[in-house]
């Protein structure tokens, strides 16, 4: 099932499938290892509810949710 | 002759404790958080009998840079051209960090990798089959651990060994974009002048990511409308 | 013939990121084995310092720990530096009996205003040490996450964040840190709105000022001033995001490092770095600062003034005058309004011309004899003009290279006038509405 990577709850794994939005913010976002094909665990949100913290190819990185709805993920592929 | 040396990465993966390691009485600040060193400094050493300038550059993910000091290093890294470039890469954080490597080679410079953190990969379960690495990247790889000082004289080897060898290659993309790579490089090699400042395969991989600085630069030739009929 | 297109998509430059990241896949398939080793050290610690509930009361106890910190656990030191200076003051004094200007020059100047000075170095130094310690944790990038939301409602990046903290030692560092701010707005955003954070110079004021006038309540009342530095940084890096520097705050894209055990020895060296900024200072500039001061305190156009004389007719106190009527209104006398002049070099110099000019009138003890001078209300708002106006010569060269521009260093300095004088105006009137305007009062 394809959602937003802004709508993972904490401990879902998913599956990157499209990375959109603006061009600068875009780049950066791929650029930090969130590109089709990567594994990505929601880890929590931060204590006021945004930013959110992901683990991507084993680091852990913060996205605010405006940038997280940009991503979409499939929560299908899970191995 | 002095041998000009940069030390770029990530953010937060030791480059200015290296940095410190290598130069004789240098205090580069150092801090847990990306984005301490804001500024490129500069210092000397010797090895072997010869002089080494080494510069410590902020952090950066990728050569798209969005702050101030990452442009520093886009910079000093595009202009400047260093003899060798040490790139140093978390080994705990290995499949970020090479992202970087895979930029830092396409510009097909003097590349040595030192791998650092060893001590916090291995306590993360990381095994890391450094040969294997520098075989499949075409580079040497050094392993490290800056706070400890481990591996600093096999680094400094390296950087001196790198200095006169022969410049690498970059990575083999896969066969399709190899493809459009090889053509555009054609139609650059056209314009002389252009390919003398950056490699031609480089500048045509930046086509093909439609960067803004190297389109602006296409954009003062005669050779746009050919390449845009690769585009179309 | 093969196009970009066919080969890449519609978004080239995504598309290729994916393909260097697949590739890197392939390399460390080879080349790399991961065993499962749990939660890490890490993991844990943040399942409690970013956890929902306890994340921001575990933020603001740090912050407050930092204060606390430093300021209690420099009682000691600062007790150990006052003693050495008195055993050393008085074989001084033996040494040079007889001669009155000179008597004057090294007991007033020397003493009362350099060796004054010296055992605030203690709290100046314990800041660094927790700064030292904050940053080499991993927390900096934590607080930065814990705080964007909050920042962000008032158009304020969480990055901003980082040289804030870092302003609590030095605002110089500070804003330079800002350089890794993305976006230019931003940037300038957390440059304008660092100064603000009481940075350690501050200190020793407000040590001399509580003990004086709030004792009992000195913690409390330091606190609130960094509280007060730190509401009025975000106040104005929330008029400008309004104002001049209209937009959105750049995204927030941020890597959280793992936290290190950071060892003793790199902390204190951290701490020495930064300190030794201070030391020098006080070698240099507080030492020539202080025969300076003394000449100026003691010394008019009339001449010398002899012992224990009336320095408001010195040079001190006629640049003192020059400047007080403006500054009546807040029960500033001369003596403050030279404080506030001098100041300007560096803020620590406050306490060391005040300590020379009593010294130079003849009061040793400084706490008592401001007491006997200034209400509590003026005490504040001297305290609150000290933490907001003008940094410093230093930070203000300093805003200059980072702006690049004369016009925002003018207004930087402008401004922090027009909002020390407007918020110690309002604070003095409060004070003394509650009872706290009349001299001995508390
Ligand atoms: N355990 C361990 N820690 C290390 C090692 N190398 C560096 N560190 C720590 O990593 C942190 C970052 O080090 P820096 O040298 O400041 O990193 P940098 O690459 O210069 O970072 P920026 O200037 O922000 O780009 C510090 O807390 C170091 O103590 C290492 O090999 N092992
Ligand atoms: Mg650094």
């Amino acid at each position: 099932m394809e959602t937003k990577l802004s709508d993972l709850k904490s401990g879902n794994i998913a599956t990157v499938t499209k990375v959109a939005g603006s061009g600068a913010v875009k780049r950066r976002i791929a650029d930090m290892g969130i590109t089709p094909g990567a594994r990505i665990e929601m880890i929590r949100n931060a204590p006021l509810g945004d930013p959110i913290e992901f683990k991507v190819r084993g680091y852990l990185l913060t996205l605010r949710r405006s940038e997280a709805e940009d991503v979409m993920v499939s929560t299908e592929v899970q191995r | 002759m002095t041998v000009r040396v940069a030390l770029i990465g990530n953010p937060n993966v030791g480059k200015s404790v290296i940095f410190n390691n290598l130069v004789p009485g240098a205090r580069q600040h150092v801090g847990n958080w990306p984005g301490k060193t804001v500024e490129k400094k500069t210092g000397k050493y010797r090895y072997k009998g010869e002089e080494y300038e080494l510069v410590d550059l902020p952090g950066c993910y990728s050569l798209t840079a969005r702050a101030v000091d990452e442009l520093v290093s886009r910079t000093y890294i595009l202009e400047e051209k260093p003899d060798v470039v040490v790139d140093i890469v978390d080994a705990s954080n290995v499949e970020r960090n090479l992202y970087l490597t895979l930029l830092l080679m396409e510009l097909e410079t003097n590349i040595v990798v030192a791998l650092n953190q060893m001590d916090v990969a291995k306590s993360k379960g990381y095994t890391i089959r450094t040969e294997a690495l520098a075989s499949r990247l075409g580079v040497p790889v050094v392993e490290t651990i800056a706070t400890q000082k481990v591996g600093m004289e096999k680094l400094k080897a390296a950087i001196e060994n790198a200095a006169k060898s022969p410049k690498p290659a970059s990575l083999t993309y896969p066969s399709d974009i190899e493809d459009l790579i090889e053509k555009l490089v054609t139609i650059l090699s056209a314009d002389a002048s252009l390919v003398t400042h950056h490699p031609a395969r480089w500048l045509a991989i930046k086509l093909i990511e439609r960067d803004k600085e190297v389109l602006e630069m296409i954009q003062e030739t005669t050779l746009d409308s050919k390449i845009e009929e690769v585009f179309a | 013939m093969k196009r970009v297109k066919a080969v890449l998509g519609d978004d080239p430059e995504i598309a290729f990121a994916e393909r260097r990241y697949k590739m890197i896949g392939g390399i460390l398939e080879e080349c790399l084995t991961k065993t499962e080793t749990g939660m890490t050290f890490s993991d844990k610690l943040d399942k409690v310092l970013l956890n929902k509930y306890l994340g921001i009361p575990i933020f603001l106890i740090l912050v407050w720990a930092l204060f606390q910190f430093s300021i209690e656990a420099s009682g000691v030191f600062m007790v150990i530096i006052e003693t050495a200076l008195v055993t050393v003051g008085a074989f001084f004094g033996t040494l040079l009996e007889g001669n009155e200007m000179a008597t004057s020059l090294v007991q007033d100047g020397i003493f009362g205003g350099f060796a004054f000075i010296l055992p605030f170095l203690a709290p100046i130094f314990l800041m660094f040490l927790g700064i030292a310690w904050l940053e080499d944790s991993g927390y900096f990038a934590r607080a930065a996450f814990v705080m964007d939301k909050l920042l962000r409602k008032l158009g304020v990046h969480g990055k901003t964040f980082i040289p804030m903290m870092l302003g609590f030692g030095c605002n110089i560092p500070a804003i330079m840190a800002c350089r890794s701010i993305e976006g230019e707005k931003d940037r300038m955003i957390s440059i304008l709105s660092n100064p603000y954070i009481s940075c350690g110079a501050r200190l020793p004021v407000y040590v001399l000022f509580a003990a004086a006038f709030f004792p009992g309540f000195e913690g409390s009342v330091i606190f609130s001033m960094y509280m007060l530095g730190l509401a009025v940084a975000i106040f104005t890096a929330w008029l400008l995001r309004k104002t001049l520097f209209k937009g959105e705050p750049e995204p927030f894209i941020m890597e959280l490092p793992i936290y290190r055990v950071p060892t003793l020895r790199e902390s204190v060296l951290h701490m020495w770095e930064r300190g030794v900024v201070f030391l020098k200072k006080a070698g240099t500039w507080l030492f020539l600062g202080a025969i300076i001061l003394w000449f100026m305190s003691a010394f008019g156009p009339a001449g010398y003034l002899g012992i224990d004389p009336d320095v408001s007719v010195s040079y001190t106190g006629i640049l003192g005058g020059l400047i007080q009527p403006i500054f009546a209104p807040l029960g500033f006398d001369w003596r403050l309004g030279a404080a506030l002049i001098f100041a300007f070099l560096a803020k620590e110099i406050a306490v060391e011309s005040l300590g020379i000019i009593f010294a130079v009138e003849g009061d040793i003890a400084i706490g008592g004899a401001l007491a006997g001078v200034f209400s509590p209300a003026t005490a504040a708002a001297f305290m609150i003009f000290i933490l907001l106006y003008i940094p410093c010569v230093a930070a203000v060269g300093t805003i200059k290279s980072e702006t690049n521009s004369w016009k925002w260093t003018l207004f930087s300095v402008v401004y922090s006038i027009i909002i020390a004088y407007v918020i110690a105006a309002i604070a003095f009137a409060l004070l003394s509405a509650i009872g706290l305007g009349v001299i001995g009062g508390a």
